[in-house]
């Protein structure tokens, strides 16, 4: 997996490229590190260039969401498509995630 | 002490000797007494003082096996074999494969040293041989010898830990012989196929016969199976604590699947950190109704098969102990004499082929179609095989699959594998 950071003024977009596995652990840090924001800025995952995630992919996610939560960030996901939708959809990360059209 | 003290080791340009070498045993061969003596007493500075000595090629292969050295120093013009040959004699042997040989030459040429080198030699000495280069040499390759060797039985340790707690995680599923039976007294043939992949992981899955409540009639059978996210050692000691809290659970629990893995959910939640969870589904195949019902947490989609071939059945849900109080939903469906029910983790649907493509959610249930038509009798052994062809055996996830078929009522005449059925169904 490969990523971007993007800054705006008061949000950040994070566009996340390839497949994002077990493997991903170390370069998923480092997203995480672009998460070193005031609180109330706005971060969004752009997963438009994401092929594929495993089940390590998804606990991602939800490493995102809680580090989001415990810095009082704006957090939120969206472009997911094809098999990266469907395992979303499976685990009904939908119900409990931000997901911007 | 003082008339020692120029011959010690560390005296030598007041070298630092680093790791000690004192149990380590070199062999050198050459044929000049002197030579022999000289080399010795650079050893001994750099801390060795088990050394051998051999006359010529022959009288070195003779000592091999006694010395075990650790490391060879060897004249390249030794009679009668030069060292160049014998260097190639003894790489040919696996046993001394790796093992440091130092070769010492007074033809410095650089056509000699390539042939060395060549034959296998680990590093060359110029003759005459300097004291300090010749320590700093030794010492290289035995320290380097000593990591590798490290390295290799740290490596031997994990691979033996990794085995017996992949014997572990397969012991945990049912037995053939409990499994036949649970399955012959409730009327079921219940297939699986349980591969824990080389690194082990977090697959784990286990069927149980569920008391009737009071007034209830028949017992159920319970069907479960789980993956615990990510790979390796964590996940597998999650799929333990799972196991552990499913064992501890009630039967009115295990009447009910929503119920059931709610509980596990608050359970597993409190325990797993942040990230880690475990996708699962949960069945409850009731006989006396002639029903499914389950409840699921984000595991690959069951299929269903009847009369009219396979569906797909929804196994949404949020997986256990990612999200506290998380509810689940219970799902009821017709499932009758002779119908079919299939499971699987996403070591299936997961699999990737020589060309990279991944079997998927609807190239498997491709699959299971295929096999229910071409080997009516015997489906499931006829998918397997198929998947191995395209996949291959040695599995990057571990994988669960379990193809679990009720017998066909009286008079349906397909008894699987002679199994009783009570008069009463």
């Amino acid at each position: 997996m490969d990523f971007t950071v993007r800054d705006a003024g008061d949000s950040t977009e994070i566009r996340l490229h390839g497949r994002m596995t077990f493997s991903d652990h170390d370069t998923f840090r480092s997203v995480i590190a672009a998460f070193e924001r005031p609180a109330g800025h706005r971060i969004v995952f752009d997963l438009s260039g994401l092929d594929f995630v495993d089940s390590s992919g998804l606990g991602m996610f939800i490493i995102a969401r809680d580090t989001a939560q415990k810095k009082s960030l704006d957090f939120a996901m969206r472009g997911a498509r094809d098999e990266v939708q469907r395992l979303i959809t499976v685990a009904k990360l939908h119900k409990m995630f931000t997901i911007d059209a | 002490m003082m008339e020692f003290q120029h011959e010690t080791p560390a005296s030598l340009y007041g070298l630092d000797l680093g790791i000690p070498l004192g149990d380590r045993r070199v062999l050198i061969a050459d044929d000049s007494r002197f030579n022999q003596r000289t080399l010795t007493r650079f050893l001994h500075w750099a801390g060795i003082t088990q050394v051998a000595f051999a006359a010529d090629g022959t009288e070195l292969l003779e000592r091999m096996e006694s010395v075990r050295p650790d490391l060879l120093l060897i004249d390249a013009d030794l009679p009668p074999i030069d060292g160049v040959a014998l260097c190639r004699v003894l790489r040919a042997d696996p046993r001394w494969r790796d093992l440091p040989i130092l070769m010492q030459s007074a033809r410095n040429t650089d056509q000699l040293r390539t042939l060395c080198f060549q034959a296998g030699a680990t590093d060359l000495l110029a003759k005459p041989v300097n004291p300090g280069e010749c320590i700093a040499r030794v010492r290289y390759h035995l320290e380097r010898r000593s990591m590798v060797q490290e390295l290799r039985a740290f490596r031997e340790r994990v691979e033996r830990d990794l085995r017996q707690a992949r014997g572990m995680q397969l012991a945990l599923v049912p037995d053939d012989a409990s499994l036949a039976a649970l399955a012959a007294r409730n009327g079921l043939s219940i297939e699986p196929v349980f591969q824990a992949s080389d690194e082990i992981g977090g697959d784990f899955w286990t069927s149980f016969e569920i008391d009737p409540a009071e007034g209830d009639g028949e017992s159920r059978v319970g069907i479960f199976v789980a993956d615990l996210s990510g790979h390796g050692i964590a996940s597998a000691i999650n799929a333990f604590r799972l196991h552990t809290l499913l064992t501890r659970t009630l039967p009115d629990d295990r009447r009910d699947p929503a119920r059931l893995l709610g509980l596990l959910n608050q359970r597993l939640s409190d325990i797993l950190p942040v990230g880690q969870f475990a996708t699962a589904f949960y069945g409850v195949i009731d006989r006396a109704a002639d029903t499914l019902l389950y409840a699921a947490a984000g595991a690959p989609n069951p299929l269903l098969g009847s009369q009219g071939g396979f569906r797909v059945l929804d196994a949404s849900g949020l997986p256990l102990g990612a999200f506290g109080g998380a509810q689940y939903e219970n799902r009821r469906t017709p499932f009758r004499p002779g119908d079919t029910l299939f499971l699987c983790s996403d070591g299936l649907t997961e699999a990737r082929d020589g060309n990279d493509a991944m079997l998927g959610e609807e190239g498997l249930a491709d699959l299971v179609e295929q096999a229910a038509t071409a080997a009516p009798d015997r489906p499931f052994p006829w998918l397997m095989a198929r998947f191995a062809e395209r996949f291959g055996t040695s599995l990057r996830d571990d994988l669960t699959a379990l193809w679990i078929r009720r017998d066909a009522g009286r008079g349906g005449g397909a008894c699987d594998k002679g199994a009783f059925i009570p008069p009463s169904d």
